[in-house]
């Protein structure tokens, strides 16, 4: 080897990140839902679109939806789009999965637009568009963000 | 060749900066600063044919945030451009609303810049800008925190800063106690404006009870870490005559300067020296000679400059030609800087009394706006009649300078 | 437009490992950009610049270009994505009137970072999806994939044949890494399967690389070259992050080019060749629908290069195709050459599920 093709890659540089991201009003009502094993959209004044998890401005007519007029949706829902998963990205690094992981995009009932959410208790090839499913949280729940765990079929 | 004017019709802010906005996430936060520009233009989201966005890159760890802002900053179906700079970036984000202005592409742009600095640790970020040279020093088997890298960038900005100022006050004539002075002085202008994050009357006693941290400066010289967003109205002369009352502040002139990053290069030695700030000369000359000023010592009514330490106001002032080399801090002493002295200095309080990040040097220029608009809400209202004003930011490796000059007429063409 | 501006010189290095730090990478690329026009870096008059932190590795990357490329004591300011938004920051510059001459210089090293994948987490919205760790650049893909297939009622045979087309392209392509001369739609099928029904072999392939390109106001490109192509139209489109968005009927590509379309006063099958930023195999079809071009682009040529399968660095691939296009339309596309190319194309995106479009229309003759 060249001293032009050394690659320094050993150092470990005692940098440690920490980011500490405020959830805001419209995500701390979903999550606070999702603590009662409820999932909750934000509707918007001006066109009705219920969108699932809530946020404050609707891209369609730019109108501020209420963090606090928030609505149930689901927990029954259909599926509008899938892919299966045979590997998992982790760290950025792609790891090839034992079992395949059923990743569904979700239009829960009274809602209009999908959640992405993970599909289990069905074989990857029966998974179909249009398949309604319903949510599974965790017990008991945990006040956060996974508390929605996946969906099953119905 | 100037093809068309082009003006700041408006500016929105966050309610307030602080340390912590705890209330909101970040885009709900950078919405609030674009609905109050719209409100404070009486525009409509359609209106808006174009936006510009930027923001500090990696200090809150977000690639490309406006992606998951696009419908909070009013972008979605518009044309969006993400600029990013390093601390001129708020500015940077400004220059390109111009262009896209005064390119005949747009007509109406919103630039909008922000930082929630609570949600990220600048301090890491900033590290990241030396983080090869960091690793080259590990590999080297040299101490991190020991010895002469810690000089350098064990201290943060701060620690470099340092140096800066050490060689400012030697080729200035200034003495230490001008750096607490023009603390005072900025630290009690962000008292009177309700924008400001640190708004404490301060007195040079107070400044001189902070301890030091790499001397000449003390904590007392350095600027906070703020949560806070702006946003700036960009508009052409016709939007200007059709759609507004004509109460605006034309951008007459710009410019934008880098030089080498080798100011820290701890490794071989200080290259460069920090307070030469060469980019600072080139880029005025050029906004000067755009904006048609030929002696800015006495053509200009205020400044705005980016200061994250208190010795810079008076450094930049003599590298912007505000005045002569060694001549700003005799102008500190003769009350020139006060606000209602002959060159307000940072009448917001600056960088120095409010800092984020990224919206930071958007600020300069859009208080030069206020200012020139006679909208400014707060007791830094500059009491006199504001016809030209300069604007400035910094940053990049301590190497790149931004300059906008306002003005309250258009140039004729 | 208020003036003419044309793309006057293009230089490109792209490579799996281009073995060099970006620094002198940049350095050697624009240096020959400067020798082959006969100019110094005294004739720019403002840089364009096109990097990312995250990619970099670097706090403030521009900083650490400014040198290489000769910006130094001189006008620069940074964009980021893949370089359309540069390049288009750049004619706005010379629009103005206040600039003759501007260089855009992108780069990035996707080949030789370790973790480039990582780089995509850090745009997922950090409140929501970066905390469940459900959405990547890969799967976004497949479920855009799905989704086209599903509505088209294509099967994935679609998608082999359009990754081995554009590899076989890019082996023509000297520009390109990434080409593989007589690719078939079985060697693609043959690759790992993803995220259903996308597979490693229709995806981008990541690269070390930088692109420069020389833009000049009418005046000035004259006295530089004998051949520029006229930049005649740009346009750009965001859309909403979220997955109310729809990803195959994509609406931001069809906005981006109405605007470039009409900027140019052409109509978009006028073109006789797009550069599509498609960085996944399905993201072809899309592309050329919301730009109203047939499946097979009808009389445009597709991506004659190779596309986005012969390289594509983060933040040069969109200068890339811009680049491709000069070459197109100053017959030096070699082997690659569509005959008589007058109008052309370049498109970039950015965002999963290209969520940010934008084009540019160029053309050989003045108009
Ligand atoms: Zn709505």
């Amino acid at each position: 080897m060249t001293a032009l093709e050394r690659i320094v890659t050993t150092s470990v540089v005692p940098l440690d990140f920490t980011y500490n991201y405020r959830v805001g009003p419209y995500l701390e009502n979903y999550i606070q839902g999702l603590g009662r094993k409820k999932i909750l959209g934000s509707k918007c004044p001006d066109c009705g679109k219920v969108v699932v998890p809530p946020r404050k401005v609707c891209g369609l007519c730019n109108a501020i939806m209420d963090a606090e007029g928030l609505v149930e949706c689901g927990p029954e829902g259909t599926v509008d789009n899938f892919t299966v998963g045979h590997v998992a990205v982790v760290k950025g690094l792609i790891e090839k999965l034992d079992v395949p992981q059923v990743l569904a995009m979700v239009v829960l009932d009274g809602a209009s637009v999908p959640l992405l959410a993970e599909l289990k208790g069905v074989e990857p090839s029966a998974v179909a568009r249009g398949m309604k499913v319903k949510a599974v949280f965790r017990d008991p729940t945990e006040n956060d963000l996974s508390d929605l765990s996946h969906f099953e079929p119905v | 060749m100037i093809m068309s004017n082009v003006a700041i019709a408006g500016v929105g802010y966050t309610p307030v900066f602080v340390s912590k906005r705890k209330d909101v996430n970040i885009a709900e936060m950078i919405s609030e600063s674009v609905a109050t520009a719209l409100e404070n233009t009486g525009l409509t989201p359609d209106d808006i044919d174009a936006v510009t966005f930027g923001n500090m890159q990696t200090f809150e760890g977000l690639n490309m945030p406006h992606l998951w802002s696009a419908e909070h900053i009013l972008a979605v179906d518009k044309p969006t451009i993400r600029i990013s700079t390093g601390g001129t970036t708020g500015m940077s984000t400004l220059q390109a609303a111009y262009y896209y202005v005064a390119s005949g592409l747009y007509d109406i742009v919103m630039a909008v810049s922000w930082e929630k600095q609570s949600e990220g640790d600048s301090q890491v970020g900033l590290a990241g800008i030396v983080m090869p040279e960091a690793m080259v020093m590990v590999q080297h088997g040299l101490d991190l925190f020991g010895g002469g890298g810690l000089s350098a960038m064990g201290g943060g900005s701060t620690g470099a800063a340092s140096f800066q100022a050490m060689s400012y006050l030697h080729h200035s004539g200034a003495d230490p106690e001008h750096i607490d002075k023009m603390a005072a002085l900025e630290r009690s202008n962000a008292a009177l404006n309700p924008y400001a994050h640190l708004r404490k009357k301060t007195s040079v006693e107070d400044i001189q009870a902070t301890p030091f941290i790499a001397w000449p400066l003390r904590f007392g010289h350095t600027c906070p870490t703020s949560d806070g967003a702006t946003t700036c109205i960009v508009m052409s002369e016709e939007k200007v005559r059709k759609m507004t009352d004509g109460n605006v502040a034309w951008i007459t002139g710009l410019g934008s300067a880098t030089s080498d990053p080798s100011t820290a290069n701890f490794l071989e030695g200080q290259l460069t020296d920090p307070a030469e700030q060469e980019p600072a000369r080139i880029a005025s000359a050029k906004a000067y000679k755009m904006a048609g000023i030929k002696d800015p010592s006495r053509e200009l009514d205020m400044a705005e400059m980016y200061n994250g330490f208190a010795h810079q106001s008076l450094m930049w002032l003599e590298k912007l030609g505000c005045c002569k080399e060694g001549e700003a801090h005799k102008l500190l002493d003769a009350g020139a800087l006060n606000i209602d002295g002959e060159i307000p200095t940072n009448a917001s309080g600056g960088v120095f009394s409010t800092n984020a990040i990224g919206a930071s040097a958007m600020n300069r220029p859009a208080e030069c706006a206020l200012q020139i608009m006679g909208k400014i809400e707060g007791g830094h209202k500059i009491p006199k009649k504001i016809r030209k004003a300069v604007s400035h930011g910094w940053g990049g490796m301590f190497q790149y300078v931004t300059v906008m000059v306002l003005a309250d007429e258009p140039m004729k063409s | 437009m208020q003036r003419k501006v044309a793309v006057v010189a293009q230089k490109q290095i792209n490579s799996a490992d281009v073995g060099m730090p970006r620094e002198r990478m940049l350095y050697e690329l624009v240096k020959s950009l400067y020798e082959e026009v006969g100019i110094s870096r005294d004739d720019i008059d403002t840089f364009v610049l096109c990097s990312n932190d995250f990619n970099a590795g670097h706090t403030i990357s521009n900083v650490f270009e400014d040198c290489p490329v000769g910006a130094y004591m001189k006008d620069e300011t940074k964009v980021e994505a893949d370089g359309v938004w540069a390049a288009t920051y750049a004619l706005a510059r010379i629009l103005s009137g206040l600039y003759e001459t501007a260089l855009v210089v992108g780069n990035s090293q996707g080949g030789s970072v370790m973790r480039p994948y990582l780089m995509m987490d850090y745009q997922l919205a950090p409140v929501y999806d970066r905390q469940l760790g459900l959405l990547n650049e890969l799967s976004a893909a497949g479920l855009q994939a799905h989704a086209f297939l599903a509505k088209k009622g294509l099967t994935p045979d679609t998608l082999d044949e359009i990754a081995a087309r554009n590899l076989a392209d890019a082996a023509k392509n000297p520009d390109a890494f990434n080409g593989k001369a007589g690719a078939s739609a079985a060697d693609v099928a043959a690759t790992d399967m993803l995220y259903e029904p996308l597979r490693k072999g229709h995806c981008y392939p990541f690269t070390d690389g930088a692109c420069a390109l020389l833009i000049a106001s009418e005046e000035k490109a004259k006295k530089l070259t004998d051949r520029p192509a006229w930049i005649r139209g740009v346009g750009d489109s965001i859309d909403t992050y979220y997955p109310e968005r729809d990803v195959v009927d994509v609406k931001s590509v069809k906005l981006a080019g109405e605007r470039a379309a009409a900027m140019a006063g052409i109509g978009l099958k006028d073109l006789d060749l797009v550069e599509l930023s498609a960085k996944f195999a399905h993201q072809e079809p899309i592309l050329l629908e919301g730009l109203g071009l047939p499946a097979d682009g009808g009389a445009a040529s597709v991506s004659p290069s190779g596309g986005a399968f012969g390289a594509y660095a983060f933040n040069a691939a969109g200068l890339v195709r811009i680049a491709e296009c000069f070459k197109q339309l100053t017959g030096s596309a070699g082997d690659t050459q569509v005959e008589g190319a007058g109008y052309a194309l370049a498109h970039g995106q950015d965002g999963l599920c290209m969520q940010h479009n934008a084009v540019m229309i160029m053309s050989s003759e003045e108009g």
